[in-house]
This record gives C-alpha cells, structure tokens and sequence, in this order.
C-alpha cells in the first residue's frame, strides 16, 4: 500500500518535472532542431551559403584533422587560452565580489563602477588597453620600468611579444570580470546572516569568516562560472579579432576564429559547420568530466 | 498567477498585430536596400531620389531600406542565401561570378537586349564590366568605382622647402622625400615621411606595378621569385633607420588617434583609397594637400592601382516575379542615368561607374579630377575561390610576420605559398 | 574597571574598522579608475567638436563640451520611436526569460523526473555550437513561418527558453540553494509545486532573478545583430540598432558615435545601479540549519 502511494508520488513528479520544463523542451524541439540539425548536416557538404549545399560525406572532418595546420595551430592556442583563463577568471571574480561585498559607504557606486566595462563601446574599451599595454608608452611598462632597469630587463612586449600574447588577452579579458562578481554577489545574498553571526560569537574574524562560511557557500555560483567559463573560453574570437587579428605570428589565433574566417572569409560553411560540431563534441567531453566536481558543491538545499 | 498568463497572452497577441500593417495598391512594390540608414548624413538625398522615381512613373513603387554600412553585407548574405533578398540592391563586383553562378541574379545582358536604350554601357568601365560578366553575359552593373592614389601634405613640404614640383613619381624619390620629412624627438616618432605599409597600401598593389601577381593565369600561387622577395624587402627596410619598436609606438598611437594618420597630420605622404578625400573634408581639415598617380618601382613600372567598386544587382529569389523583375529593370535604368549617378556621388562621396556622370560632378575639383583620372588605370583583384581572401585573411600574419621581423621576406612568402597550396588542396577535395 | 576595558576595546575596534574602511576606499578609488577610464573617453569624446577629434587623444578634455552632441544623435534617428521598439522587445524578452529559466530551473533543480540529467547536458551543449553557424538554418525556418518581418523572431524564443540556457543553469544554481525543508514543510501542508514554485522558490530567490533580469535586459538592449537580421521594416528598429547609422563608412563622427554610445548605455547603467541595491536590501532568510 504504502510503496505504491510512493510510485504514485514519484510518477506524478515525473510528469511535474517535464512539464516544468516544457516551454524549454517545446523551445528546443521546435524552435531549435531544425537549424542544429541543419548545421550538423552543412557539416558534411560544400556549401558557400549561395549555391545549394552538395554533399561531400566526411571530407570536411578528414582535411580539418589531417591536412589543415591551423586547425591544430588554432586548438592549441585555445586550450592554452582555456586553462589559464578559467581559473584566474574565477579568481579575480571571487576576489572583486569579495571586496564589495564589504558595507562601506558608497559601495553601489563602486560596484556600478566597476561593472563599467561590461558595458561600454569596444572602441572605448580598446583604448584603455593600448593606454595600458603599449610596450613603450603604456602605462603599465611605465610604471615597471623602475623595475625593468633594476633588473636589467627587457621591457615586456605584451601583446606585440609572441610568447606573452595570449597571457595579455587573458589579462584585458579580466577587465569585464564584473559579470561574473555581480552573480558572486548576488550569490552571497543567500548565505544565512545567522552563519555569521554564530561564528562571530566564536571571534571568527573576516579572513576565517570568509574560507569558512562565505568561500564554501559560494561554490554553488562558482562551480557554474567554471562552466560557463570552460563553454565560452572555447569559443573566445571578440577580443583577438580587435586587438590582435589573431597575431603576432598567429598566437592568438583561435578556434572560434578560424571557425568565422572559414565562413566569412572563404565562405566555406561547410567547413565552418564542421568545425563547430567538433568544437561542440570536445566542449562537450570536457564539460561532462567537470561535471563531476559538482560533488565539491555545497548546496544549502541538497540532501546530506 | 493567472493574471500574469492572461497578460502574457494579450501582450504577445498586441505584437502580432503590430507586426502586420496593412495598405494597399495597384502599384508594384519594388524592394530597394541602400547603405543610407535613417540617421545617415546621404539618408535624405537618397530618399529624394527614390521619390523623384516614384513620382516619375505609376507602374512602381520603390521600397527603400539603409543599413548601416558595416551593417549592409551580413544583411545581404543572409538574405540571398535563404532566397529572400531585396528585388535590388548593392553588393561587391570582384564576386558577381559566384552569385551569378548560383542563379541568384537575373541576367542584365537579355534585360540590355529587350531595351537596347536603357543603358549607357559604354560610359562604364570595361574593365569594371568584365568582373559583373559570367560566361559572355553581364549579370550586374558597377554602380561606383574606386582607385588607390598617393595623397601628400604641401604644407609638410613647405616646412623643408619642398614644393609640389617635387612630388615623387618613383620609389627612389618617394625615398628621398620621405627622408627629408621625418621628425623625430628623442627618438619618438613624430612624424614619418612615407611608410610603404601605411593607408590603404597593398603588398599586391606594389607587385602589380612591377609587372608581377600572387598567382599565375591558372591561380596557382606564384610568390616565390626574387623579385618578389625583393618588392616585400623593399617595404620593410623603407623606414629602416628606426627602429622596429619606435615604428611600433608610432604605429600605436596612431591608432589611439581615433582618424586617418594622414588626416592627423602624422604623415606627409600616404597610399589611400578615394574616400580619404571624403574623411578629410568631414573632418574639416585645413591643410593643404594633394593627390597623384602612386610613384612607380622605375621608368618601366606598370601604372595601376588596385581599385574596386559596389555592384548594382537585380535579385532573382525563384518566386517567378515577373513585374518586380521588370519594375526592378526600371529602377536599375534609372540609377544608372546620369543625373541620378550625379547625386548619389554628391550625397555620399562616392567615385560612381557612369564616367560623364563623374567628369561634371568634379568640374573645377582638382582633387576629384585627379582621383577620376587614375580610376582609369585601377584594376581589381581577382577572385580566387579556393581563397577567396587572398589578400586579406591569409597573407596578413605572413606580412605581418615579415615587418615584424619574425620571418625574413623570403620565409613569409614561402609560408604564405605553402598555406596557399594547401587551402587548394583542401578546396579541390571538397569541389 | 571592567567597563573601562570594554570600552578601550571598544574604541581600538571602532579605529581599526576605520583605517581599514579608509584602506579600502583607496584600493577602491584607484582600482575604480582603471575600470571608469574607457567610459570617461567616451564622454570627453562625445562632447568634442569635430575639430578637437582631428588632434586626437593629445587633446583629452574637449575645451568647450558640445552637450548639444547629445541632442543631435537623437534628433537625427527617429529616438522616441526606437526607443519604443527597444521596449517592446526588451521587455517581452526579459519577462520570457525569466519565465522560461524559472521554470525550468525549477525542473531542474528541485524535481526528479526520467531523463533530467539528461536533459542537463543538451541544455549545456546548445551553448556550445557557434551560433553563426545556425544563423541562416534559424533565418529560413522564421521565413517559412511567415514571421519575418516582424518581432516575432525577436521575442517568441525567449518565452521558449531560447538563448536561456545560461540562465536556467544560474537559476538552477541558486535554486539549488533553497533549503530541502521549506518545500518538504510546504509539501506536508497539501501545497502543491505549482505553490511551492510561487510562494517559496521565486521569492527566496530574488538576487537571483534579478540577475538573470539584469542580464537579459542588458544582452536584449544591447543586442543590434538580430534585430538587423530578423527585423525588414525600420519602424520596427531598436536604438541599439539605429545609433549604429553614425558609424559611417568612412568614419569620422566619432563624437556623435560615442554620444549615441552613451545613450544606450546609460539605461543598463542605471538598471545596474538599482538591481546590484538589491543584493543587500534583498530577503535574507535565516538558514534553518544555521
């Protein structure tokens, strides 16, 4: 009697569950299967986006894996990009919404401020890094150049250096760390005033408070900026195509890039589709292992 | 909750509505996209002159849309690859072969043949008509025209007592100028003569007037003679007496300026395309200036410039619109006319293809007189399918490679090579 | 005594909470400068006349700001008009998303049901294709449709969780959060999911949503690619669209550009300003572990 209510309460969550998520499921099946097949289908043709696609079966994956060098040039330079990326993104992230998080006057005003680069033109935005990174009148090597002269260095060459490229585009790309601390924040709005205050009548001070109680119960927010971060690292293009145009010497000439120069430029859609369900299948694979560290998450509401 | 989905629904059902207007007529609509949007400083002119055509007649009316200009070409590309773009509209001339290989254009000669007198052929530029031609037949007319010329600062040349007498007409006098117009301080550029890759100059520009081409009659790249190392050479050593990364910082803050170098003021001579005219004369400049022929490599020098131009295109989206087709020839005819060609240049600075047309709009305009003379002697690049930017995306890091140093000029150009075969390796597998 | 200690102690507190607020405002003020420089050029920018723009950044502050800059990059789009139709979209957009990520969040989060972890990793994966290379598949299926031409292809998706999957992962996330007793509490009370979603769920997560808000208004408002694509008649343009007109060819107008680039900052900057408020005023319940 009493297992059959059960099987009674789990089959109606069933139907609950789908129709919660219906108006996305009835989204992907009818606005969103057509083109996804329809790109998955390009994949195997010759289609210049004018004359009607013909059919070429696997030639596409074939010349991509063996005979295009910067098909591997350009995945190369984008794992390079992801590993280094990710993780600091997250830090920086982690770091700005933990300092204002703190409750000083005129906190939403820095906060707003902060945010600011998410919002303003590229244009503007690329002026402050060539105001910033120039090897020879940027600010920064300005102000290292005490430095430079004490150690007898080199003045760093930035984006213009080819080793150092793909680490300065990491660097620009913190300026819109914003995004992510706004949800750290919002995130840290969730965590129980009550935490705190029990732990402060253990003297808990501000750095125990933080690796204790803040860090722990962020990781909700954290684990999926590392996704999020893994899924859009992959596909980074913007900032190589208006800073660099993916040189010096090609080292920041990545995947997505190539992926767009494929289609805009030798309007070879079909090698571009190629190109993007490759992408999809190692994106895929690497976001199935990192979903596996959902078990470091600490959900407030998950059972124990 | 209730409330929310009841709103939900009226909200969306309101958009649906919005999203149909009504209004009808007997006359054909005429789809028009332009590159004036609403906004633009040519919008009003052009909408003045799709007017004056919907008033001269009563068959049509022609339906204008501006998109930006750096908007227009996604628009377009989007549009003719689903068979929904407009009944006419404007694309690029290098590639008329592909659209009208994929009959997605109507053919222009049987259109000239029904209505011999439609058209002036013969005031457009063969050479400009020989790109629109796909197996003997013209599938688009060229609507505007575009040359590469030499622009130079007189009053620069004054400060060092140079006058417009001399004004080089070889690389040897380019160099010898050039020289005599740098200024530096402490060694930070302040001002540079000439740069060989400034502007709108081309590594292919500067081979085509030695008499040389990245690829053979059958597109098989070439660039592996000396004198095509020695052009590349040329162009990196030309500035040599500074450093890599004094041109670096000039180069840079150029590019903070924000505005052509040559409209700043930073250089005294530049290779630019006409429309350098049009930014130095919206900006209000105040210098005086000049405009001639790019100097060439030596008395046997061939005179060309790489030029290039808009199409003018009737769309054919396999609908079997007869009137449109034929409402869509009217208009073509009719921005093909002298006097509308006129305007269209005026409203946006543009050089356009109808040559008598362009003759009266730069009477008395030395600059434009001279910018129209050498659009005589532009040609454009070829089109290459397997790379279809040959010139751009796929020779821009090996250059690039070569001024920074990284490569030697015979290096680049053997890697450029050596990724040009491969790409037609590639293509030939997938064709 | 032993109060003079409490409030020795008291007092070296309060000092210290002191230096370290003024610490912290100046790690804030120069880091501040670094993220504001970019929108402080674009104002110096936008107020400059064309003649200050020929002499570049040698000239930074324009002598006399040309305020009427502002005026002018309205008069010359149809403003009132765009700015209508960036509402109609913005708005519509903003109220799917939030509907559709909620939901199914929700499903995600807190039910079971055949297949969910499955249905995770697609949601995942239909953000790993480019979406260049769907574009002109999803332009052709809106055309056989009949809905180009309209706003349809503009809204409709986003009530369909279409683009939403970075939202659904983040509310997912918070709803994650919530703790199990509530909705066991509210269960054993005879509610329903249907309740439980309303009553508990949205409100307790209300940073939540307002980001994933915040976030959609400022990638619908900012978004000019597909209303260029998908929109055909003008009337219907939004501004993010129509400001675009002053990037001309050749340049040139930079001063009315970065005016017109202001312009439509501005809202999500104010939006910003209010929503990130809410990440302090918003309901902090108290844990039932805590």
């Amino acid at each position: 009697m009493k297992t059959s209510s059960v099987t009674k309460l789990k089959k109606q969550e069933n139907y609950i569950g789908y129709l919660f998520a219906s108006p996305w499921l009835i989204g992907l099946i009818v606005l969103g299967i057509f083109p996804i097949f329809m790109s998955l289908y390009f994949s195997f043709t010759n289609y210049n986006m004018i004359s009607a696609p013909t059919w070429v079966g696997f030639t596409n994956y074939r010349i991509l894996f063996t005979n295009d060098d910067l098909f591997w040039k350009s995945l190369g330079n984008t794992v390079y990009h992801v590993m280094i990326a990710v993780p600091l993104g997250i830090i920086v992230g982690i770091a700005l919404a933990l300092l204002l998080n703190s409750k000083v006057k005129g906190m939403s005003i820095y906060r707003t401020m902060f945010y600011l680069p998410n919002v303003v033109s590229v244009v503007a935005m690329t002026l402050l890094w060539l105001w910033l990174f120039q090897p020879n009148f940027g600010l920064i090597n300005q102000l290292l150049s005490p430095f430079y002269k004490l150690f007898n260095l080199e003045p760093l060459g930035w984006y213009l250096d080819q080793n150092m490229s793909k680490m300065t585009l990491i660097l620009m790309g913190l300026w819109t760390a914003g995004g992510s601390m706004v949800i750290y924040l919002a995130q840290m709005q969730d965590i129980p005033v009550t935490l705190y205050e029990s732990a402060e009548i253990d003297g808990a001070g501000w750095f125990k408070k933080t690796i204790h109680i803040t860090l722990p119960l962020m990781t909700p927010s954290i684990f999926f900026n590392f996704i999020m971060g893994l899924i859009g690292s992959f596909q980074v293009f913007t900032i190589a195509y208006i800073m660099t145009n993916g040189g010096p010497s090609r080292s920041t000439y990545y995947y997505a890039y190539y992926l767009f120069d494929k289609m805009m430029n030798d309007n070879a859609m079909g090698m571009a589709s190629a190109m993007a369900w490759i992408l999809l299948v190692m994106v895929l694979i690497v976001t199935i292992v990192a979903l596996r560290l959902n078990k470091f998450v600490f959900y407030l509401g998950e059972e124990t | 909750m209730k409330k929310i989905v009841i709103g939900l629904c009226l909200v969306l059902l309101g958009v649906f509505f919005i999203g149909c207007d009504g209004g009808t007529s007997d006359r054909v609509i005429i789809d028009f996209w332009h590159m004036s949007p609403v906004g633009s400083e040519s919008f009003s002119a052009t909408k003045q002159i799709i007017n004056e055509f919907n008033e001269s007649q009563e068959l049509y009316t022609v339906k204008g849309t501006g998109f930006g200009f750096w908007d227009y070409w996604d628009k377009i590309a989007v549009a003719i690859s689903s068979k929904t773009a407009p009944d006419i509209g404007f694309s690029t001339i290098d590639d008329v072969p592909i659209r009208a290989e994929a009959g997605v254009l109507y053919n222009i000669s049987d259109l000239i043949d029904a209505d011999p007198d439609g058209i002036d052929i013969e005031e457009l530029y063969q050479s400009q008509l020989d790109f629109a031609t796909y197996e003997g037949d013209l599938y688009a007319l060229p609507f505007t025209a575009t040359t590469r010329v030499l622009y130079y600062n007189l009053d620069m040349f004054a400060e060092v007592g140079l006058t417009e007498a001399d004004v080089p007409t070889t690389w040897e006098e380019l160099h010898t100028v050039a020289k005599q117009l740098d200024v530096d301080e402490d060694g930070v550029i302040q001002q540079l003569g000439f740069d060989p890759t400034y502007g709108n100059a081309t590594y292919h520009g500067y081979l085509w007037q030695c008499g040389l081409d990245f690829f053979d009659d059958d597109l098989n790249p070439t660039l592996n003679t000396q004198k095509h190392i020695d052009v590349l050479q040329w162009m990196i050593d030309f500035n040599s007496e500074y450093t890599r990364n004094q041109l670096v910082a000039f180069g840079d803050a150029n590019a903070m300026l924000g505005i052509n170098v040559f409209a700043g003021e930073r250089v005294a001579m530049i290779v630019e395309v006409d429309g350098l005219y049009q930014i130095i004369q919206n900006a209000g400049a105040t210098f005086n200036y000049g405009v001639t022929s790019i100097p060439l490599p030596d008395e046997d020098g061939v005179r060309v410039n790489w030029g290039s131009g808009f199409s003018v295109e009737l769309y054919d989206n396999r609908k079997n619109e007869e009137d449109q087709k034929a409402g869509a020839w009217e208009f073509l005819k009719y921005l093909m006319s002298k006097e509308v060609q006129k305007e269209f240049s005026t409203a946006n600075g543009w050089l356009m293809a109808h040559q008598e047309a362009m003759e009266e709009v730069a009477e008395g305009n030395t600059i434009m007189t001279r910018l129209l003379e050498e659009v005589a002697y532009a040609r454009d690049k070829r089109y290459v399918a397997y790379a279809p930017s040959w010139h751009g995306n796929d020779w821009q890091p090996y250059y690039n490679q070569a001024l920074n140093r990284e490569l030697t000029a015979e290096q680049a150009l053997a890697a450029a090579r050596a990724n040009y075969l491969q790409k037609k390796e590639n293509w030939e597998a997938t064709h | 005594m032993e109060a003079t200690v409490v409030k020795i102690k008291y007092k070296s507190r309060k000092r210290r909470r002191l230096i370290t607020a003024i610490i912290l405002h100046i790690v804030l003020i120069a880091c501040s400068f670094v993220f504001v420089f970019p929108f402080l050029w674009m104002l110096f920018t936008a107020l400059k006349t064309p003649a200050e723009l020929l002499q570049g950044i040698q000239v930074f502050f324009p002598q006399t700001p040309q305020w009427g800059n502002f005026l002018l990059a309205m008069q010359r789009i149809p403003f009132f008009l765009y700015l209508k139709n960036s509402l109609i979209v913005v708005v519509l957009v903003v109220i799917g998303t939030v509907f559709s990520a909620t939901t199914a969040a929700y499903a995600f989060a807190k039910l079971r049901w055949k297949g969910r972890d499955k249905w995770f990793i697609v949601m995942l994966a239909t953000m790993m294709l480019p979406i260049q290379v769907i574009l002109i598949p999803t332009y052709v299926m809106y055309n056989w449709v009949g809905w180009l031409g309209t706003r349809l292809p503009l809204i409709v998706p986003a009530f369909f969780g279409g683009g939403a999957a970075f939202y659904i992962f983040l509310t997912r996330q918070f709803f994650l959060g919530v703790p199990k007793e509530l909705t066991e509490s509210a269960i054993i009370d005879g509610a329903n999911h249907f309740q439980i979603f309303i009553k508990i769920m949205l409100p307790l997560s209300k940073p939540a949503i307002t980001t994933v808000a915040l976030f959609t208004f400022m990638g619908a408002w900012n978004d000019y690619f597909g209303p260029l694509i998908f929109l055909s008649n003008p009337d219907h343009w939004t501004l993010a669209l129509g400001l675009r007109s002053f990037q001309t060819q050749y340049g040139g107008q930079y001063n009315l550009m970065m005016a017109a680039s202001i312009l439509i900052m501005l809202p999500t900057l104010i939006m910003f300003f209010f929503a990130q408020k809410t990440f302090i005023e918003g309901i902090k319940f108290t844990g039932i572990k805590g």
